[in-house]
């Protein structure tokens, strides 16, 4: 069935199939009622992929992740798909295993594939591949920051500040000797919380411990490895450690517990991310709240502006705010802090 | 009465406030055709959530409420201003974010959509931080800057009264190239404990609102005018004509009318609207500048106060059988029932404190020389 057999049963031209189809309004109601009902009793449906050649526009958005087993991206993939679906626009997801040779693989496929706009999360490109994309004139908006300073559309959080945060809250509930776990990815947005731990530490007049900063992948098991190894510091043992990400803080939990010591009694623990599970840890895991789901929408309303936008989009740039979620394994006294 | 807020002329200065009943345009047309001036939506944000059940406590005066914010989403909101709009009105945008960009995007969205004016809710007394955004003048500053520098309509910001210094931070709004303010929002409460559970009324710390907050309203609007140059919304507790008025002769362009409206649904706004016209009508004043502020030269510093000797007197009118409110209450002990069961006032115990003239049902006793 194609569309010049619908045009012959319905005794139209080819021409008007398709405004039925495309500019609906621009058919008077009769032939356009008449035509639809055709549609529907032959089971027409319209070539997608010849209808993406003729707009130019195939109503599908790539989202580039680093992975699928860190529930941080799903709930960000989870906007994206949310806002996109909405506006009727499919997204394909790709993972890219934080390589980022699979990331400009993945890039360029869906160029080719004409699909209308990328997101990329917590991307490795470098400014020069960014330039690259740009010359393609494919919309691209980032989720976190990629390396360098792109000037593409971003949807971030402030990092920097909220690890700060973080570890001033530690230092607040009493801790003095305080370790950083971070993950070898995401690498721009853990340097920058690195920095942030760093100042923290700092204003309180403490010097900066090298065996304190463990990295590993970020993962649980990245976590248990980092968090044995400081744990097996013997007197220099830490009391508080700071995860750059919950998934890491989930196992720093369980090298405590393996170490016969107790979660935010012994050592206190910080996450970052405030992904749904980390509430469901015992102890309840304090962490950073990162605005995932918020940060996936916003991503793809971004992306949907400069797609459909013809006169260009009004923010380029928005950032999120992150807040600390206190519950139970920073060791903090204070419930009210709970609250707020 | 007419008034012009923000440089939109408004045909009577009553505007619906931000609220669930504002939800979508289907009700903002129902609020538009109460016959109020504006109507602002409910508080829209970026990532709509599911409303807590339960979310609305009340007590006889006052209410308190947790999140009430729209559950539409942004994009869907094209097609609610165009249905709100259908019949004509103006329409404020009520945007609610945690960062200057975030909040920026909202209302260069809502501008878009055709909102005549954007409504900025920094002061969320449930969840947020535990000090309140809006008591912060910088924080204050950089939130109304980022949208004013992207929006061409005009940007007002509502103020919390949890805030203490409310001139200083209308003051940033100001600078900020604010159009105007509102005041106050709801205040962060909790309306009770339930004393056989051992529960609070809501699970948390939520807005109050309705009547018993007027007062505080009414002042914080007239401290704001007296110190900014920046028009101003009053909002708290508006239950009548005579409140409305109230506020207006306080200083306020237009006042906000919310929880009135949710114990007694929107006939009761067309009663306010319609009294407050009978009331201008009578007296000849069809603008809201013909008698904006009257009140104020009458608010005088502590100081300027006169202290002239007055006393209680009693009218010749009867007592409400049974209330001895004025007796019980009076801490100088001047009033007492004579032989014939008669309300008399000692002069020379009586300090003038005026308590009892207030108390009186009856509007028995008054202060005189």
């Amino acid at each position: 069935m194609n569309i010049k057999e619908i045009a012959k049963t319905s005794g139209v031209s080819v021409a008007t199939v398709s405004r039925v189809l495309n500019h609906p309004d621009t058919v008077a109601p009769k032939t356009r009622e008449k035509v639809l009902a055709i549609i529907n009793e032959l089971g027409y449906k319209p070539n997608w992929f010849a209808r993406g050649l003729n707009f130019n526009k195939t109503d599908t958005i790539g989202l580039l992740i680093p992975s699928i087993q860190n529930p941080a991206y799903m709930e960000v993939a989870e906007g994206v798909e949310y806002v996109a679906n909405n506006k009727g626009y499919t997204t394909l997801l790709c993972i890219t295993e934080e390589n980022v040779e699979k990331e400009r693989k993945y890039i360029q496929t869906l160029i080719d594939r004409r699909i209308d706009g990328i997101i990329l999360v917590s991307s490795l490109l470098e400014d020069s591949d960014i330039q690259e994309i740009k010359k393609q004139e494919t919309a691209v908006v980032l989720i976190g920051e990629n390396r360098g300073n792109s000037k593409l559309p971003i949807v971030r959080i402030d990092c920097f500040g909220a690890a700060h945060k973080a570890v001033k809250h530690l230092l607040n509930c009493g801790h003095k000797k305080i370790a950083i776990v971070y993950g070898s990815t995401p690498m721009m947005e853990n340097n920058l919380k690195i920095k942030g731990y760093k100042l923290a530490l700092k204003e309180a007049g403490i010097s900066i411990n090298e065996d304190y900063l463990v990295k590993d992948e970020n993962t649980i098991e990245g976590g248990y490895i980092a968090a044995r190894k400081l744990l097996g510091l013997g007197d220099e043992r830490p009391d508080a450690i700071f995860a750059t990400s919950d998934l890491l803080a989930f196992g720093v939990m369980d090298a405590i517990r393996d170490s016969n010591l107790s979660v935010a009694d012994d050592v206190a623990v910080m996450g970052f991310d405030n992904i749904r599970v980390s509430n469901l840890m015992v102890p309840k895991l304090s962490t950073v709240d990162k605005p995932l789901y918020r940060m996936g929408i916003s991503g793809a309303r971004l992306l949907l502006d400069v797609i459909e936008s013809e006169e260009g989009i009004a923010m380029s740039e928005i950032i999120l705010q992150s807040k600390l979620k206190i519950r139970k394994s920073c060791g903090h006294k204070e419930r009210i802090k709970e609250i707020f | 009465m007419k008034t012009n807020f923000l440089g939109l002329p408004l045909k009577n200065p009553v505007i619906i406030a931000a609220g669930p009943w504002n939800r979508d345009g289907e009700n903002i047309r129902k609020s538009l055709a109460s016959g109020a001036g504006a109507v602002i939506t409910e508080t829209i944000i970026s990532e709509p959530n599911l409303d807590a059940r339960p979310r609305i406590a009340y007590n006889g005066s006052g209410a308190q409420n947790i999140r009430l914010y729209s559950d539409v989403q942004i994009e869907g909101w094209e097609r609610e201003i165009e249905i709100a709009k259908q019949d004509g009105g103006l329409v404020i945008a009520s945007v609610s974010a945690h960062t200057p960009s975030e909040l920026a995007y909202l209302a260069v969205k809502m501008e878009k959509y055709g909102a005549d004016a954007i409504e900025l809710g920094l002061s969320t007394p449930m969840g947020g931080a535990l000090e309140v955004i809006a008591s912060d003048p910088e924080e204050v500053y950089n939130m109304t800057r980022c949208v004013v520098e992207n929006v061409k309509i005009p940007v007002i910001v509502k103020l919390s009264q949890n805030a203490s210094n409310l001139s200083t931070v209308a003051k940033a709004v100001k600078r900020a190239g604010g159009s105007g303010v509102s005041a106050i929002n709801a205040i962060r409460c909790i309306l009770g404990v339930d004393i056989e559970t051992n529960k609070p009324l809501l699970p948390t710390y939520g807005g109050y609102s309705g009547v018993p907050i007027k007062p505080l309203g009414l002042a914080s609007v007239a401290t704001i005018v007296q110190s900014v140059d920046i028009p101003v919304c009053g909002i708290g507790g508006i239950d009548s004509y005579e409140n409305v008025l109230e506020y207006i002769l306080l200083g306020a362009s237009a006042v906000q009318v919310g929880t009135s409206l949710l114990i007694n649904g929107r006939s009761h706004i067309t009663k306010i609207i319609h009294d407050l016209e009978r009331w201008a009508e009578e007296r000849g004043i069809t603008d809201v500048d013909d008698i904006k502020g009257k009140a104020l030269d009458n608010l005088k510093s502590f100081e300027e106060i006169k202290i002239e000797p007055l006393y209680s007197h009693v009218k010749d009118i009867d007592c409400i059988p049974g209330c001895n409110k004025c007796i019980n209450s009076c801490m100088y002990e001047a009033i007492y029932r004579n032989e014939d069961g008669e309300i008399v006032v000692d002069p020379n115990l009586c300090t003038g404190c005026g308590l009892c003239t207030f108390l009186c049902d009856a509007r028995k006793l008054y202060l005189g020389w």
